[in-house]
């Protein structure tokens, strides 16, 4: 890489109930909110308005009244650019793919400040409504959806598998909740922060077999803001930033399932990824301070982590348990509270990630910081782990 | 785009039926191509798409190899048994399945080497674990069928 890319600023919402009902008086505005978060995180950078010369937007979800929202809000902004302003979908990985391209508008050198950010508004629409379109993004929409798979349902199959094959248990998968719901509880941007105990989350209504409701990601709305910069001008800025280091992308060719039988929970695509990344990095997994995984599920952190090499193989769910992945643990995972319990707004899921990523690499993290964290790895995916986008961010003072 | 379609095999043993009630919920959509599997499914016929070059099958059939992007395919029988790889039991289910939820659904390893995704169905006193032997099923329906698996019936 001949130009470095470092986040330099951020700004967030805390995930949780903010759509309205299309029958409350006032309503909550998406654009409102966006331009807040442009202007908070772009205070927090220390950059001017004029400097920004690339927007990548995450799209909005389907429920937002706003249409073609990243020109209409350069239009609430007077913001004019000269570099990309653009909206990314990329399923689960919308966000990851943002930022993904905002770092490429500062590698090409067309800005030397970016934005990455979005809105993701979708609570007032129920569940059962909701996977009415999501039903249709995992699998076949005509073999597989028509047998009523939901995109949860393929990691339940993960979990049912990885029980199978390495003797895991239901309270080793639990374990990840309730851990992930402890960091959440000292994370303000978390949607749920009350600690939570092992019984209570084995013995939650099942969803999805063998997964409860504590085992799946609730669903929630959010809105986050990055500030991405050249590292020439995060250097200039005089503050503590975190680089992007190492960078790896796989997609593995299929969609959600392999008609040629593979080993499904051995996530080849995050481990080919992690691969780039680390060889770009230089560094390996045991330099990796910590992980803020794409984990929608307990099960997904469990192989994820083994997949990028963090956990031996089939040893993930038994290190969630014995506290490896906590705070103070050898590999603390999901130190923001995950997807489980910060939250999961899909579109702006993994904005999120980086945030925590920023957070702890520049020491802001307060309670959940993790003592001298130098290296941040965080992932995003598509389907069932069958492509994964892979950044490393290195701290620097 | 033309393909060289070829009728099924004759003589092949159709699927097990099991005549279901009321209309799929979220039926697939047929085209020129996938017609012929569909209408096929409806007589019990179990098959998919396969390469006149490479002579290697896909599922779901696609009428473009997606090994050698060989535009020459035909059909050929599919494995009617295998092994259930996972599965899962669904409770919360999208709003046009929430009628016949919680309902299971898993993944099939075919004994030709084909990964099937579809529909369980139970028979009591055979609970779903991986690695199990199944078979698979037609789920006739009013409005027209959909595949399925189930545990193999001991013998």
């Amino acid at each position: 890489m001949s130009r470095r890319v470092a986040i330099v600023g951020t700004s967030a919402i805390p995930i949780g109930r903010h759509q309205s009902a299309d029958d409350d008086e006032l309503q909550n505005l998406e654009h409102e909110i966006m331009t807040r978060l442009v202007s908070e995180a772009v205070r927090d950078a220390g950059v001017e308005k004029k400097d920004i010369q690339s927007l990548i937007f995450t799209l909005p979800r389907p429920y937002t009244r706003q249409k073609y929202f990243h020109t209409f809000l350069m239009g609430q902004l007077r913001l004019a650019c000269r570099g990309s302003v653009m909206e990314v979908m990329g399923n689960g990985m919308t966000a990851a793919l943002a930022f993904d391209k905002a770092c490429d508008e500062i590698m090409l050198g067309r800005a030397d400040v970016a934005l990455v950010l979005g809105i993701n508004m979708e609570s007032a629409v129920s569940a059962s409504e909701h996977m009415m379109s999501s039903m249709r993004t995992t699998g076949d929409v005509d073999f597989h959806t028509s047998a009523g798979f939901t995109p949860i349902a393929w990691y339940a199959m993960d979990a049912m598998r990885y029980m199978h094959e390495y003797g895991a248990t239901r309270e080793q998968l639990g374990s990840v909740a309730v851990k992930n719901r402890f960091h959440a509880s000292l994370n303000p941007l978390a949607q749920y922060r009350k600690p939570i105990s092992l019984e209570e989350v084995t013995g939650q209504r099942p969803i999805v077999e063998p997964l409860g409701l504590y085992d799946v990601p609730p669903r929630g709305d959010g809105a986050a803001c990055l500030v991405l910069a050249s590292e020439d001008v995060a250097r200039s800025l005089g503050k503590p930033y975190a680089v992007v280091r190492g960078r790896g992308f796989c997609h593995d060719g299929t969609h959600q399932i392999s008609d040629v039988p593979n080993d499904m929970i051995a996530f080849d695509s995050a481990r080919d990824a992690a691969a780039t990344a680390y060889a770009q990095a230089g560094v390996g997994p045991a330099d990796i301070d910590l992980a803020e995984l794409y984990a929608p599920c307990t099960i997904v952190e469990v192989l994820v982590s083994e997949a990028l090499g963090l956990q031996p193989r089939g040893q993930g769910a038994r290190a969630a348990f014995e506290g490896e992945t906590r705070l103070g643990g050898r590999i603390p995972i999901s130190t923001s509270g995950g997807l489980t319990s910060r939250g999961h707004p899909a579109y702006v899921t993994s904005l999120y990630n980086y945030i925590e990523l920023a957070d702890q690499l520049r020491g802001r993290a307060d309670e959940r910081q993790v003592h001298n964290a130098r290296l941040g790895l965080a992932t995003g995916e598509l389907g069932n782990y069958n492509a994964a986008l892979i950044h490393i961010l290195e701290a620097m003072q | 785009m033309s393909h060289d379609v070829t009728t099924p095999s004759t003589g092949l043993a159709a699927l097990p039926g099991i005549d279901m009630p009321g209309v799929r919920a979220y039926p697939p959509r047929l085209s020129a191509f996938t017609q012929h599997f569909w209408n096929g499914l409806r007589q019990g016929a179990w098959q998919t798409s396969c390469c006149q070059d490479c002579q290697r099958q896909t599922f779901p059939p696609k009428p473009l190899c997606p090994h050698c992007w060989s535009p020459k395919v035909g059909w050929s029988p599919l494995s009617q048994r295998g092994l259930l790889y996972s599965w899962t039991r669904i409770h919360a289910a999208p709003a046009v399945f929430t009628a016949e939820s919680p309902y299971a659904v898993g993944i099939v390893d075919l004994d030709s080497s084909i990964r099937v995704a579809c529909r369980l169905v139970d028979v009591p006193g055979q609970a779903f674990t991986p690695d199990m032997p199944m078979e698979m099923v037609v789920l006739h329906y009013e409005d027209g069928p959909l595949f399925a698996a189930r545990p193999c019936t001991p013998a």
